[in-house]
């Protein structure tokens, strides 16, 4: 069998240069699509007129088109249309196209987890004279974020491993790497399975965050 | 004080509240008592616009509201009137039972944390959960969780408590504890509406008893009369009915 185990421990240092910008685009994506997720998930719990009819077109699109249609859309499509969007380099793009396909994801997560909460909760908190705002900040979202952390962990997952499409744009991140490197060595399994390894730990480690997050804010639901 | 004049509510077709007109002085406990579906609990729920009336006026405090068109400021200064203890409890499920006392005053009325926690202790103590001051809503039993319920409506110091039908989602034994607390704030004078199934705890506890049914209300007067000698055939049923499975036994 040719498999050199040696030179697949000697590839890890030149990968793992290449994580930080994975985690960026990653963590950069994630907190855009929590934000616009939870704004489309509002929007439709609420009914807002109009408002509740584009986002449910929003979601419905973004999350019934594959990743990479979206991405080369963003990169390839929209300078066509708008040559101002030229300008925009090819990380900004994947940045753009993880974020608003994982806010579909996550606009549906949440709004499933906002629906978890008892309208009784909200009934109380205006029946002490707090404002809707107010209700939802301090009592239904902290309840709603308990629900929604185990699926929106799993979008996250998900994300971290679709910035390898990123590559497709000409992003030279991990796994743009690692093409590169097997191409010069035709190491090619030793390569993959060591980028695999890498996505591999980002998981676990990240699992391990997810699992204390719960734990800290399932307190006081526990007997 | 309290005042509602000419309220009404549907439900698609059907009338919940047809025309209620109360008034509700100072420091006086009123009972409503009826069937189900008579509409009693839905009118606690117009007076903090929990349900939308489709019209009347409703006074309470320094508010007025003439309903179905009012801002959101006005529904807003209306609710501040008002607290109100629900059958299921409704507890704040991520704060404590001191902080679920404490969220209004720090959050509405801008209370220092200090300040909030004084009072709120205050109120535990006289609810007797003192000592559950930190725990969480989930390990409280139904009548400790309506306990700390009551403590968070006083917390506000409202013109009015509103209690709907606060004992009935309770296991038997644990309706006595909040009774008797509901009575201590009773014999304060704090003003307080209470939809309610327990015909011996009304009695004792409520200045007059309205009894509604349909929509309307049939007839008011205080316990004696009411109980004792009521006057329209409606009522004179109803009353009837409740005692009914005891005589069955029998």
């Amino acid at each position: 069998m040719n498999f050199d185990g040696k030179y697949m421990l000697e590839v890890f240092p030149t990968l793992l240069k290449y994580l930080p910008l994975t985690l960026v685009m990653a963590v950069v994506a994630m907190i855009f699509a929590i934000a616009i997720g939870l704004l489309l998930a509002l929007v439709t719990k609420n009914r807002v007129p109009v408002l509740y009819q584009l986002a449910n077109v929003y979601i419905s699109f973004f999350r019934a088109t594959p990743t990479l249609v979206q991405l080369f859309l963003i990169y390839y499509g929209l300078p066509q249309l708008f040559p101002s969007f030229s300008a925009m380099n090819a990380l900004t793009a994947a940045i753009i196209g993880l974020s608003i396909k994982n806010s579909a994801y996550l606009a549906e997560i949440f709004r499933a987890a906002l629906d978890s909460v008892d309208n009784g909760q909200l009934e109380a908190c205006l029946a002490v004279g707090m404002t809707k705002a107010q209700a939802y900040r301090r009592i239904i979202l902290p309840q709603a974020a308990r629900n929604a952390i185990p699926a929106s962990g799993n979008t996250f997952i998900g994300l971290v491993k679709e910035t390898s499409l990123a590559f497709t744009l000409g992003v030279a991140e991990l796994f743009a790497q690692g093409k590169m490197m097997a191409s010069a060595s035709l190491k090619f399994f030793e390569i993959y399975l060591a980028v695999a390894i890498v996505y591999w730990a980002l998981t676990i480690v990240y699992s391990l965050l997810q699992e204390w997050l719960e734990k800290r804010l399932s307190k006081p639901y526990k007997n | 004080m309290i005042k509602v004049t000419n309220l009404r509510k549907q439900f698609n077709d059907l009338v919940v509240l047809d025309g209620i007109d109360i008034e509700v002085a100072q420091g006086e406990v009123v009972a409503i008592i009826g069937p189900s579906g008579s509409g009693k609990s839905t009118l606690l729920r117009c007076l903090n616009l929990l349900e939308s009336p489709d019209a009347g006026r409703i006074e309470i405090g320094q508010a007025t509201l003439d309903a179905p068109k009012y801002s959101r400021k006005q529904a807003h200064h209306l609710r501040q009137q008002t607290a109100m203890v629900f059958q299921n409890y409704n507890l704040f499920k991520n704060r404590t039972a001191l902080q679920n006392v404490t969220e209004s005053l720090i959050i509405t009325k801008k209370m220092k944390q200090s300040e909030a926690d004084k009072i709120g202790r205050a109120l535990l103590e006289q609810v007797g959960l003192a000592h559950k001051a930190d725990s969480y809503p989930i390990t409280l039993s139904g009548g400790q969780q309506q306990r700390v319920a009551i403590a968070r409506a006083l917390a506000v110091d409202p013109h009015a408590i509103l209690l709907d039908e606060p004992t009935s989602a309770l296991d038997p034994e644990l309706v006595a504890e909040v009774l008797q607390v509901i009575k201590a704030i009773a014999e304060k004078r704090t003003t307080m509406l209470i939809v309610t199934h327990e015909m011996a705890f009304a009695r004792q506890v409520a200045d007059r008893i309205i009894f509604m049914a349909d929509g309307k209300i049939v007839e008011q007067g205080t316990p004696d009369e009411l109980f004792d000698r009521p006057q329209n055939p409606r009522t004179q049923r109803f009353l009837q009915q409740i005692s009914a499975p005891a005589s069955f036994i029998s």
